[in-house]
């Protein structure tokens, strides 16, 4: 294990992990009111295909991104709006968000496949950059998205943990009757949950389309969302330790590929399910502890009244 | 209220009948059905059967061209063949290496249809293959890169490591010896023709190795060449020569396909009903051009360049023993030339590459 590698590999955790940590605060929101949204690829993929199409349009990445989470958030509140409305079962309604997702963001992101943008703009503090073995590589060279991934967990935290909203988004997951019974509003609770939750997803798949690849193609997330999904219970749905979780499995796509690139013996099929093994063994060792850790109404859904 | 909406539906049938009989004295000749893996906007592969099948359309008399873009390699795109058929498709172009079951499945069933189909296999009497000759002009490509690179550093994006893909790579690091003996190729498999992000995160990867020219062969190179001009590389296009829009600095050349002539000639055989199956493989001049050189590429190597893609276009083959691979097996032994229609069947890489096959 050299320098190169080692930084090859941390500079492509970092770029592969924004999506993923974005995707994963977004779906911590949501489960962490109560709701499990099985539909976030969809979501992300929604939030790609706007994101690039609006960009192509206005010729600014920026309102692409705004646009991106916007039809994030939209998303998700529809499928609020089945599952807190109308009651709907969690699970098939979260698959056919997954798959309203597939067929509008290849509808929406048709036209403008090909279109050459811009994309956001990526900056690097100077004395950074000035710095051996960092100025040649990708290391702190980012994008605002990029920039404010940590932050961002650090502010998702702090609103569930430390805010009276926040509390109230828990309280609701962990019993909406006891919520609903303390005078909290549960429907209007897990609607703002979900709406928020869907803005940062439909950023996460924003970061793909305006940042890593600059081009649109269909389904272009490549199951980045149920990889979010896992992340969130390897994470014990707490936002500080999904940067960790997002680190670990942007980190393994990035190790595959740098060892490649360095000349590995490695199979490079093996190579290519490395990622994903990973995530099962990392879900074995520490996903046991979901029964005590997971929100204690996770996928039920409330009858009581509002 | 329904009764009045139907009849209202069928009255507006009545007046487009009309229409409908008009546009039919116009009848054209032969209609083709085109299937594509992607979408034909991916400065690729994709695109470049669209240009060609365009061409053909503008160029012959009387020709109507059906597409069908994202169509899975699966027994969906029997469905979409079939309904091409229907509205009255008598050539068929399966255009993804994976189409090769199902094509050949529809052919059986439709005699009287016809298909030109890229890739490898023996042709039936109504399926004939073809494929651009890639594997000697990526020599070509090699002598620029081997002469552009100041690490000696070659990287090489491979979608999928099938016996043609590893041609192209050893040809290329063949080429890049040739004029500069230190040069080395390292090779990244991305595991599909299109996974964008992979794609870039594979770029970012040869970049942060030490790479500074890449190669490449998936469907469309816009995602490797965007990464790679992002950060000061230089690249080497491949697919459709369109691709060096994207990079105004980092561009050397490329390698990009140019069907319409054959595709002309096969719309017109159809037409006159003199349609031959065959195996055509066609290589630069033909099939495949070179791509216009970038600004930062000297005169003295464009010189190189241009003089090896002749001597390609004229019958050389970099694939003459002896040659030994990079784990130090003898792959083909001394005085032997591997023939064109053996493009397929490369699996292993030559000395000087770094990388697995599996």
């Amino acid at each position: 294990m050299t320098t190169p590698l080692v930084l090859g590999v941390l500079a492509g955790a970092i770029l592969s992990g924004t999506s993923l940590l974005y995707a994963t605060l977004g779906e911590t929101l949501g489960e962490r009111a109560g709701i499990v949204n099985l539909g976030l690829e969809g979501v992300l993929l929604i939030g790609a295909s706007v994101g690039f199409a609006v960009a192509v349009v206005t010729g600014s990445a920026w309102i692409g991104l705004g646009a991106a989470a916007l039809a994030g958030g939209l998303a998700n509140l529809l499928f609020g709006w089945l599952v807190v409305s109308r009651r709907a079962n969690q699970l098939a309604s979260g698959l056919a968000l997954m798959f309203f997702g597939f067929g509008v963001s290849a509808l929406v992101g048709a036209p403008y496949v090909g279109a050459v943008i811009g994309g956001l703009a990526k900056w690097r503090p100077s004395w950074l950059g000035r710095l051996p073995w960092v100025g040649a590589t990708t290391l702190f060279n980012y994008d605002v998205l990029t920039w404010l991934a940590v932050p961002v967990a650090v502010l998702v935290w702090w609103v569930l943990f430390r805010t009276r909203w926040g509390l109230a988004v828990r309280a609701t997951g962990e019993s909406p009757a006891v919520a609903f019974a303390a005078g909290r509003n549960v429907s209007a609770l897990r609607y703002q949950a979900l709406g928020a939750g869907g803005l940062l997803a439909g950023l996460a798949g924003a970061h793909l389309s305006l940042s890593l690849t600059l081009t649109w193609s269909e389904f272009m997330t490549g199951g980045r969302g149920f990889i979010a999904m896992a992340l969130v219970i390897f994470s014990k749905w707490h936002p500080l330790r999904a940067i960790a979780g997002a680190l670990l499995f942007g980190g393994a796509e990035a190790l595959e590929l740098q060892l490649q690139a360095r000349g590995s013996d490695i199979s490079p099929f093996f190579l290519d399910m490395a990622p994903y093994l990973l995530t099962l063994l990392v879900l074995l060792a520490w996903g046991g502890a979901g029964r005590v850790a997971a929100p204690g109404s996770l996928g039920r859904t409330f009858y009581g009244a509002n | 209220m329904w009764n009045k909406l139907r009849f209202i539906a069928g009255c507006f049938a009545l007046m487009l009948g009309p229409a409908v009989d008009a546009a039919a004295a116009d009848a054209p000749r032969l209609i083709i059905g085109a299937i594509y893996v992607g979408s034909v906007n991916d400065y690729g592969y994709n695109r470049s059967f669209h240009d060609a099948l365009t061409q053909v359309a503008k160029d012959v008399a009387g020709v109507k061209l059906l597409e069908a873009e994202n169509v899975p390699e699966t027994p969906e795109a029997e469905r979409i063949m079939e309904s091409m058929i229907q509205q009255g498709a008598r050539l068929i172009f399966p255009t993804s290496f994976g189409y090769n079951d199902s094509g050949r499945n529809v052919a059986r069933r439709h005699r009287d249809v016809y298909f030109e189909y890229p890739g490898d296999g023996d042709p039936m009497t109504n399926f004939g293959v073809f494929f651009g000759a890639t594997q000697p002009a990526w020599y070509a490509m090699g002598v620029a890169a081997g002469k552009m690179t100041r690490t000696n550093k070659l990287g090489y994006v491979v979608g999928l490591p099938i016996g043609y893909a590893l041609g192209n790579v050893n040809a290329f690091e063949i080429g890049a010896k040739s004029v500069n003996p230190k040069a080395k190729t390292v090779v990244v498999v991305t595991g599909g023709w299109s996974d964008k992000a992979k794609e870039a995160a594979a770029a970012n990867a040869l970049l942060d190795q030490g790479c500074d020219v890449v190669g490449m062969h998936v469907d469309s190179p816009a995602t490797i060449i965007q990464t790679v001009e992002a950060r000061g590389g230089m690249s080497i296009g491949f697919q459709s020569v369109e691709a060096r829009a994207l990079a105004p600095k980092g561009w050397i050349t490329g390698l990009g396909f140019t069907w319409a002539p054959f595709f002309t000639e096969i719309a017109n055989s159809v037409i006159d009903g003199k349609f031959r199956a065959r195996a055509v493989y066609q290589g630069i001049g033909k099939m495949v051009a070179v791509a216009p050189f970038g600004p930062s590429v000297p005169p003295d190597v464009q010189k190189l360049v241009t003089a090896a893609a002749a001597e390609i276009a004229d019958g050389f083959t970099p694939f003459t023993g002896p040659m030994i691979d990079n784990q130090g097996i003898e792959r083909i032994p001394y005085g032997v030339k591997m023939s064109s229609d053996q493009m397929g069947t490369f699996h292993w890489y030559v000395d000087g590459v770094i990388g697995k096959v599996q």
